[in-house]
Order: C-alpha cells, then structure tokens, then sequence
C-alpha cells in the first residue's frame, strides 16, 4: 500500500505541517517543510546532527514558533504559544525513556500538569488538588484499557520497566491524546530499556495514536516506522513508505551521498 | 503486619525523626538544664529564623536550585533598616515595609538572572552572598545603629498566648509551604522540574516562573529573619546572618531534600531544621566548647549525604512484578523487608 492510497483511506490527516520554516539568525533550521500524518501511523524522522528535526519537533509541540508555514491538527490550523497548548489539542512529547518522573507516584505521573482540583469550588479556587479523585481515575483508566498496575501510590522508581511503559502509555491515551512526539527517546539505553520504548511506539499505534519518532539508529526507525521522513540542511529530502527504502539508501539520504525523489 | 508496613514504610524514609529523638534523649540524661520549657523556648525561637527561610529554600532545592545569599540579604536589610529608622527617621512600620520590598525586589532579580537568563544559581547567589554583605558594610561604615523602641521589639520578643512571635512566624510559614507544596499542584511541579528540566517543560510546566517566584519568596524569608534578630537585638548590626546559609542548607539537606533536586519532603525538612537548632543549643547546654560546634554541623553534614544514599536506594526498591521480569535483585539490608510481607 503505498502513501497516497493510505490517505485516500484514512480520510484528514490528525497533523498537517505546511511549509514551515524557521531560522535562528542566519541559520535557516528548517526550510519550508511540509508532510502530513495520519491515526495509527508512525513516521520516523531522521537526519544528521542540525538536520532541523529536533526544531521541527519543538515547532509542533509548541516550544517554538515558526517563522512560516501552518500547523494543522485535526483540520483546524492551530498555533502554539507554549507546551501546555499543544497538549491541550492532543500532542504530547516523550522524551528520554518514557518522561517519567521517577520521584513521583503514578497517579502524580499521569496528572502531572494536569491536576484535577476541587472537589467544591472554594478548594477548586484556592487551587487544592482533589488526590483521592485522580488516584480513582487513574485506576478506572488503567483498568478500562486492561493495564494492570500496583497501586497509584507506588513511585514510578520502584516500577520495572514494562510497568513504567504501561504508565506512559496511559498519559497518553487517557487524556485522548492521539499524536505523540518523540526526540530521541532511546538515546543511550540499554537492551532491555530500548526494547520496552520501541514497543510503547508499537502499542500506541495499535491505540489509533499517531507517532512522530526521531532516532539515530536506522535499525529502530526501520522496525517501527510506516513511513520514514529524510531531513538534510533544514530540508525534507525525502518521504515514502519504509518499504520503499533500505538502511543502506537512508545512509546515503542522510550524508546527501543518494538524491531519490 | 498489614498496619505495620506502612509504619515500618514510613519510619525507613524518615530515620532522621528517630535520629532527632535520640538526640532530644541524649541532651535530656546529660543535663537537667536541657529539657526545661525556657530551653525549649530558647531552642524555638533561635530556630525559627532559619524555619522561615528553609521554607522556599527547600523548595528551591527541590526544583534543582539554590538560594546561598540569605545571611548576607538579612545583614543588607538590616541596616538598611537601621539607617532608614535611626538616620532618615523613618517610622518603624514604613522602615519594615520597605525592607520587605527592598528584599522581595533583591530575590526576584537573582531569579530573573537566574531561572530567565539561564545564569548558574551557585554564581548568582554566591556574587550576592559577597555583595549584599559588603553593601551592609558600605552604608554602615562598621557602625551599629540601635534603639527601635519597645512597638519594633515585639517581632522579636513579644508572644502571643505564651509562644513567641519568631516561632508562630515560622509556623505559618511552614503551614503556608505545606499548603503550596502538598496541596497545589506546585510540589509535583517543583520535584519533576527538578527531576528533569526538559521533561517538565515539555509536559508544559512552569519551568522558569515558579524558580523566579521561589527566588522571591526567599528573599523576602530572608529580609523577614534578618528584621526579627534586628528585633531580638533592638540593633542593626553587621554581625547578622553569618553562617545562615550553611546552617538553613544543613537543616534543608538533612532533611532529605536531594541536593540534585527531584525528591524531598517538607516534614523532613522541619525535622532537619529542628535537628540542627537541638545540636547547636545541646552542646551550648553541655559546656562544649563553641569551636566544636561548627564541627558537629560539619559532621551532620556528611551524615546528610549519607541518608541521601539512603533515601535513594529505599526509592529503588522494585514493586514485584513476577510475570513481567525475574525476581528483582535485592540488597541484604532490603530483605527483611520482603520477608514481612
């Protein structure tokens, strides 16, 4: 099935970036880039150090603002002034292993910025967090989507790999977020860390959620990426189904050594 | 042995509550003249200063910051406010308020600097550390103002239904810092920006504002200790706020507040305070010679670092998951827990 097919399919696109550009002093990091991406598809984004893909990330995650170009999410064009408004529409980004932070409990985890207060209106106005409230719902959400857990309270530093991969996975998918953003989320992992990382990008394409993944390492992009986005000197060079093209041709799309397209 | 895991839980992450009971114990069987309700008032109130400051300092080392400029901003302020009172003959009221001012401005510029600009903390504060003391030093000329009259001298010495006003001070201050920390979203917010920076900003947290308003709190924790000793000493006098800073950091650190930022509990912090405060006014009770006395500050120190270990091994601790992986490796000392189960 090649692209044009699976977008006939799916009907809109949840994000369209177009013609997006974005330079930081006479340094043109991104050059009017534009690509679409649709529910359930994961693109692996590479390029070569300064190729511009960590910039277009923070772009569609609301760190930065563009120069040019629109971002569309959902059919709506959208801007971003920080984070919490990318967040708000459904985009989150994952960086190192997972985002989590290991000094809070779960429950804290998946609200973390996301509080619920209350539960009257004089605590929800003196900003008193409703806790009892988010740990319920944490477990009523870990159990509608068949995640088992131990209690909200433990740490996420007592939680074993596979357990902290259930926790992203929920932060995600609870709050409906359908595009997850990740920048190099393998970076100096081990094994048995990686492996849990690249199935979390597995498990929320099996969600319906729609993955942007930035990687070195052309074994993992290959492995769970649909569709692989090439960038070199701020510029999309290349766009096509994985199927299309080997690690070796990647290399060379990469390094500017093979021109395709 | 359901109710006793929580306890034995509990009383694992705060050793340092037991450690402080030991050490009440200890001073009591040496001196007879230690557990008295006018030593435990004099404990109190020579605490309750730095009560004040450990507050937002804490905070600040959660969030992966620190504040070393708090003695220097009280000695600053308080010939300021000399000066303003004694020289200008400004009212004792009006003098307060714009130290207070003068203090919340100072912190929120090393924020500014630091949390926006992006400036090292430890630099930041040290410069200020150096600077707000020798400031002091300028418009005082070595010279101690004193006399503020009996009105200024109740922040000091006053009570209020047989407590002192430092201490009730400092008890808002701690019910204030329970409030914002546990109630509000702030303490998870300060513990992930502390955790990971770039996590917390990506997750849409408020990365440089709450390290900036933080720096203004500390400021102004600091300005109110330095008006209380100006209080307690009806003087401004240069010899304010030496050493605070290492004596609040010890309290903070002992506490259980990681250095690096990330975890820490504000309870313990009260402990790590109170530890201190009992040290210090022990030894005084026991006649040891004062010379001494930054030694066991010293060594309280390094037992800080030790109970960080401590603390971050006792966060490791794997829930089991059997299914998932293999049984988790434990350390000997981990194995009694598991036992219990």
């Amino acid at each position: 099935m090649n692209a044009r097919a699976a977008a006939d399919e799916r009907g809109t696109p949840v994000l369209e970036v177009r013609a997006l550009s974005k330079s930081f002093g006479a340094v043109r990091a991104v050059r009017d880039v534009s690509f679409s991406l649709f529910a359930g598809e994961v693109i692996g984004l590479v390029g070569d150090n300064g190729a511009g893909k960590s910039t277009l990330v923070s772009i569609v995650s609301g760190g930065l603002k563009p120069d040019v170009g629109q971002i569309v999410v959902d059919g709506a064009d959208r801007t971003f002034e920080n984070p919490s408004q990318a967040r708000a529409r459904g985009i989150e980004t994952v960086f190192q292993f997972l985002s989590l932070v290991p000094t809070l409990d779960i429950a804290e985890n998946v609200f973390l910025n996301r509080e619920v207060y209350g539960p009257t209106r004089v605590l929800r106005w003196l900003k008193r967090m409703h806790k009892s409230e988010m740990r319920r719902s944490v477990v009523r959400g870990f159990e509608r989507l068949g995640l088992s857990l131990p209690p909200p309270r433990t740490k996420v530093a007592a939680l074993s790999g596979g357990q902290r991969q259930a926790v992203a996975i929920a932060r995600v998918v609870l709050w409906g977020s359908h595009i997850v953003l990740m920048d190099e989320p393998a970076a100096s992992l081990g094994v048995k860390q990686t492996e849990i990382v690249l199935s979390f990008v597995e498990r929320l394409k099996a969600q319906g959620v729609a993955v942007i993944f930035i990687s070195h390492n052309m074994e993992h992009v290959l492995r769970v990426s649909d569709r692989i986005v090439v960038m070199r000197l701020g510029e999309k060079v290349f766009d096509a189904p994985r199927s299309d093209v080997t690690a070796m041709e990647l290399v060379g799309l990469i390094t500017g050594a093979t021109t395709l397209v | 042995m359901r109710i006793a895991r929580p306890f034995i839980n509990w009383s694992q992450r705060n050793g340092l509550f037991f450690a402080y009971l030991g050490l009440v114990l200890f001073f009591a069987l040496s001196s007879g003249r230690f557990l008295t309700t006018s030593n435990v008032q004099v404990i109190l109130v020579q605490i309750s200063v730095f009560g004040i400051i450990a507050v937002p300092g804490a905070m600040l080392i959660l969030s992966g910051y620190i504040d070393l400029s708090i003695g220097s901003l009280a000695v600053f302020v308080s010939i300021v406010f000399g000066e303003l009172v004694v020289t200008r003959g400004m009212s004792t009221v009006w003098a307060t308020v714009v130290v207070l001012l003068i203090g919340l401005s100072w912190g929120l510029s090393q924020g500014f600097l630091i949390a926006r600009l992006g400036f090292s903390p430890i630099v930041v504060t040290l410069g200020s550390l150096a600077g707000a003391r020798g400031l002091g030093e300028y418009i005082s000329k070595g010279q101690n103002q004193y006399g503020f009259g009996p009105g200024f001298g109740e922040l000091g010495n006053g009570q209020w239904l047989g407590i002192d006003i430092p201490v009730w001070v400092c008890a808002v201050a701690f019910v204030l810092g329970a409030y914002v920390w546990y109630q509000m979203p702030y303490g998870r917010h300060m513990t992930a920006i502390g955790s990971d920076r770039a996590v917390a900003r990506s997750l849409g947290i408020a990365v440089k504002r709450i390290p900036l308003l933080l720096y203004g709190a500390s400021g102004l924790a600091a300005t109110l200790g330095g008006l209380i000793v100006t209080s307690q000493l009806d003087g401004s006098s240069l010899s304010i706020g030496v050493g605070w800073e290492l004596q609040v950091l010890t309290g903070i650190l002992l506490g259980g507040v990681a250095f690096t930022g990330g975890r820490g509990s504000l309870f313990g912090v009260l402990i790590g305070i109170l530890f201190i405060g009992t040290l210090t006014n022990g030894l005084i009770v026991l006649n040891i010679s004062p010379y001494l006395q930054n030694v066991a500050v010293g060594i309280a120190l390094v037992f800080a670092a030790a109970l960080d270990v401590l603390y971050q091994r006792l966060d490791r601790i794997p829930v089991a998951d059997p299914k998932e992986e293999g049984q988790p490796r434990l350390r000997a000392s981990l194995k009694l827990r598991r036992r219990q189960r």
